[in-house]
């Protein structure tokens, strides 16, 4: 059996972003790529319950960037089994997270994994719509947030994270789609020789796919975040504070 | 002259004793053999004879302890006469030949064999005391140790010791006793005479008797202890030498690559490198190393003393198996700790002071290979640096373009040496360009090569961290990457040189890199600093009066040996310079290298903090404590706070003073004790 994980590049906000001139798309020259954070954790949570259970890791992604090969070789070199690839016309387009998941569908039933892993969200999946898309397409179980697995016969047990510090636990039947909220473990180091020696010696399997047409809304402008106002700190005794909030609030009209 | 009894056993004895060694022998070089590679004699012709001088005149060994290396060269100039001694006394039990009182040339072997064999028991005496009476070889409780190894290392001690006093003592005896029968003084033997005089009450049976009882012990012995000697210490007799002799003459700070497909690392024995396993018998066990190692000085788990002594109580142990090819159990296991491998900072300080030329510190780098190789977690600091190194090719986890921004703050604008030649390519460095600290420095150093008029460019983002401390935890692949980046940008610029401010950049680029093919002068800061006031190019306005320490850090010092040119500076700028006991080659590591500066220390004291304490002993008007690399600014900035001498010392970089002295910057407090 297999552990399906879902892996994809976001820009690296690291880097300054700057915006195309044609206003709607980040300009992608200057773009870098990197795989979203919660992704890096969904794999490492697989790779735990490899290292517990002997299951074999299958890595998936869209090639939207024309470099998830570097992506799919690390993941590889830290211990996955498989990598397949998706490719076509989806190169330099941005996928909306229910195209992404319509691409995905087919090709992760084929695999028939135990389980999916994929990150809880990414910077254009905020929402965290993936896994619960996904679960919805294959007809599977799935939940979000997680913040650790244990397999069981016919069954995954998942902790949940809610709100202030509460954990839910919860056990799906298998297959199952989870959105990783934080693995187990820190994500693991691989050291850059054997990400060499897997791009010498394993081969990514291609998948071609072609982009859906659907209905989406459509992006008219990006914006940079505007700078921020300066913070005051106000100082004194508590009356000249509150004197100095009266006249702040007079001087905006608001009072 | 021995009776024919006498000689039968001695020649069956003998026999037997010789066969046993010889095994003994043929197993540890076989041993010595699982290791990867193979001594060069090429290297051997070359060097044996300027190692050997070295070894007959002791440097080695006369590196540190005076007292304790004089002790060791009385039992040494007698060791190496006694192989004449040891063949002429061979004769006189065989054939009765006798150098009693004989006049020249064999009165004056006498003198130096009677001489000789009171240094050797005196030394041998003194050093027994050492060891037994004051006991000052101690591990730190944390270093790990082979159970068989701490009663071992007294035992084996306490076994060659005996060895040679009472092989040298009876045959000093024995020359007393032969004087004695004589019933005359021989002059060319003054000390055995003297002994002879206590004996001259006993009757001539009892002295026959003696004179084969001390003929016995004194080379019979020898027969008894041999089997025993690949065994012992003892061996470093020929281990020592041969390891120096047969030593790569290449830089300390060029490192080879990992062994097996130059990635694995070593994780077993057997993974090591010839020279490696040899250390293990070249070992004396003095601990030398461990009174410079800055882990073992703050209370971590390293000893480097401690890993050659496992190494070579675990083959003294399994040499059969060992040497007949049976896999070892890791050396984590055998030879020391996860704990002791992650806190060496690679100083080097154990490689320079090893008397036998020992580098267990390579050792402790091949282990962090093979842990880094195999996934071992590693230290969560650690492993962001690295994580960062290989993305943005620093270790700040800032992007690459923002390597050059302190450049902007500058009234004139520095050349693009990828774009435009120039004669001296920059090589700031990670800390010097990123660390807010450390830039009003590099913007100081800057200020100073345009004062100067210095043609001089950087490499912008295209500058890479050197990887030399990449190297030094274990990533090898990740060391490539950043060199290969490096030298092809590097291979694109035209530059007469290239200047560092960073040592540990400067060991990359003249060592590392050298091997990868980069061919071109490479210079430290305070090398072009020194030459650019001495030609007159930087002219100090006003000369500082105020005291000043210099601290060498270790990969400018120790490994590269530029200990002159930053004391030029200082002193050209009038100020007194008070060295603290470690200085130059012996300096004394801040706790920063080999990727220490990445992980989390754990220590009790920090070396730097030490090393400060250090500098304050040299006495009240210590007021500067100057260093060369902006590590080391860092680390010392942090100890004279933690340790309270923020206001007595100042750390202050050496281009800093220059720049006060030729008006280009003002000092605020520092400025305070000096005067124009």
């Amino acid at each position: 059996m297999t552990l399906a994980v879902i892996l994809k590049q976001v820009p690296d906000v690291v880097e300054e972003l700057a915006i195309d001139p044609s206003g709607t798309d980040l300009d992608r020259d200057s773009v870098s790529y990197v795989v979203n954070e919660f992704d890096e954790h969904a794999l490492e949570e697989a790779l735990l319950l490899r290292e517990a259970t002997g299951e074999d890791v299958v890595v998936v992604g869209v090639d939207t960037t024309g470099e998830l090969d570097q992506a799919l070789y690390t993941a590889l070199a830290k211990g996955a089994q498989r990598a397949v690839k998706l490719v076509g016309d989806v190169e330099g387009s941005w996928l909306s997270t229910r195209a992404l998941a319509g691409l995905l569908a087919p090709v992760i039933r084929e695999l028939s994994p135990r389980l999916v892993l994929t990150g809880v969200q990414a910077p254009d999946d905020l929402d965290g719509q993936l896994a619960p898309t996904l679960g919805a397409l294959l007809d599977w179980p799935h939940t979000g947030v997680v913040v650790g697995t244990e397999l069981a016969d016919g069954l995954v047990r998942v902790r949940k994270e809610l709100w202030g510090g509460i954990m839910l636990d919860l056990e799906l039947a298998t297959p199952a789609v989870l959105g990783i909220q934080a693995a187990r473990a820190t994500p693991r180091y691989v050291p850059v020789g054997r990400v060499r020696q897997a791009m010498r010696e394993s081969t990514i399997e291609e998948v071609e796919v072609e982009t859906p047409v659907e209905s989406a809304p459509k992006l008219s402008r990006l914006r940079a975040p505007e700078a921020a106002g300066r913070a005051e700190m106000l100082t004194g005794s508590p009356s000249d504070v509150v004197e100095r909030i009266l006249e702040i609030l007079r001087a905006r009209g608001l009072y | 002259m021995l009776t024919t009894p006498e000689r039968i056993a001695f020649l069956l004895l003998a026999l037997a004793s010789l066969l046993l060694t010889l095994r003994g022998v043929r197993l540890i070089v076989r041993a010595i053999g699982r290791g990867y590679g193979r001594p060069s004699w090429g290297v051997f012709l070359r060097r044996v004879i300027p190692v050997s001088l070295d070894i007959l005149l002791q440097r080695p060994i006369f590196r540190t302890r005076p007292l304790v290396s004089l002790l060791h060269a009385g039992v040494f100039f007698a060791f190496v006469f006694y192989g004449l001694v040891n063949v002429l006394d061979l004769l006189e039990g065989f054939n009765g030949y006798s150098t009693l009182h004989a006049s020249g040339v064999a009165s004056a072997y006498n003198l130096v064999a009677d001489l000789l064999s009171v240094a050797a028991l005196l030394g041998m005496l003194g050093l027994l005391l050492r060891r037994f009476g004051l006991r000052p070889f101690r591990f730190n409780r944390a270093v790990f140790l082979l159970p068989s190894v701490r009663f071992g290392i007294s035992r084996d001690s306490a076994i060659v010791g005996g060895f040679i006093l009472l092989h040298v003592g009876s045959r000093w005896a024995g020359q007393a006793v032969r004087i004695a029968e004589s019933g005359r003084p021989d002059w060319s033997q003054p000390t055995a005479s003297l002994l002879a005089r206590l004996l001259g009450g006993l009757d001539a049976a009892t002295l026959a008797v003696a004179s084969h009882a001390t003929w016995w012990l004194a080379l019979g012995l020898i027969l008894v202890f041999l089997p025993y000697f690949p065994y012992s210490k003892h061996i470093h007799l020929f281990m020592a030498p041969l390891n120096l002799i047969l030593r790569e003459e290449k830089p300390l700070g060029r490192l080879e690559p990992p062994v097996g497909n130059g990635q694995l690392g070593s994780a077993r024995l057997e993974e090591l490198r010839w020279y490696q396993i040899l250390d293990a018998y070249a070992c004396i066990m003095c601990n030398r190393c461990q009174d410079v190692c800055p882990a073992h000085g703050t209370g971590r788990a390293l000893s480097p003393a401690a890993l050659e002594i496992n190494k070579r109580y675990y083959l003294n142990r399994n040499l059969n198996r060992f040497a007949g090819g049976t896999t070892s159990p890791p050396l984590l296991e055998t030879a020391t700790s996860r704990a002791a491998v992650w806190s060496c900072t690679t100083c080097g300080a154990c490689v320079r002071i090893c008397p036998v030329g020992n580098r267990p510190m390579l050792d402790l780098i091949d282990l962090r290979r093979s842990l880094v190789f195999a996934g071992d977690e590693l230290d969560p600091n650690l492993q962001a640096a690295l994580e960062s190194l290989s993305r943005y090719g620093n270790s700040f986890g800032k992007p690459a373009r923002q390597r050059a921004r302190w450049a902007r703050d500058l009234p004139f604008p520095v050349k693009d040496a990828r774009k435009e030649p120039v004669e001296y390519l920059w090589f700031v460095g990670d800390f010097a360009s990123f660390d807010p600290r450390m830039q009003e420095n590099t913007k100081t150093v800057a200020q100073l090569f345009h004062q100067a008029g210095v043609d001089f460019g950087i490499l912008y983002e295209d500058e890479w961290n050197s990887g030399n401390d990449v190297r030094r935890v274990g990533e090898e692949g990740l060391f490539e990457l950043l060199a290969e980046h490096n030298l092809a940008v590097l291979g694109k610029a035209r530059f007469r040189a290239i200047v560092t401010t960073d040592p540990h950049s400067y060991n990359a680029l003249r060592n590392e890199y050298s091997a990868l093919g980069l061919d071109v002068p490479v210079y430290h800061y305070t090398e072009v600093l020194a030459e650019l006031l001495e030609r007159g190019q930087l002219r100090p306005s006003k000369r500082l009066q105020a005291v000043a320490t210099y601290h060498d850090p270790c990969y400018l010092g120790r490994y590269n040996r530029i200990t002159a040119a930053p004391r030029r500076v200082i002193r050209a700028l009038g100020l007194e310079l008070r060295e603290m006991p470690r200085h130059g080659e012996n300096t004394y590591c801040c706790g920063a290298g080999g990727g220490q500066i990445w992980m989390d220390s754990g220590g009790q004291e920090r070396p730097s903090e030490q090393r400060i304490r250090e500098a304050i002993a040299l006495g009240e008007d210590v007021r500067f404590f100057v260093v060369a690399c902006p590590k080391d600014m860092a680390m010392y900035s942090d100890a004279v706070k933690t340790t309270g001498y923020e206001q007595r010392l100042t750390v202050i970089d050496v281009a800093r003073l220059v720049a006060w002295a030729t008006g280009l910057i003002e000092l605020e407090r520092e400025a305070a004790p000096v005067s124009e």
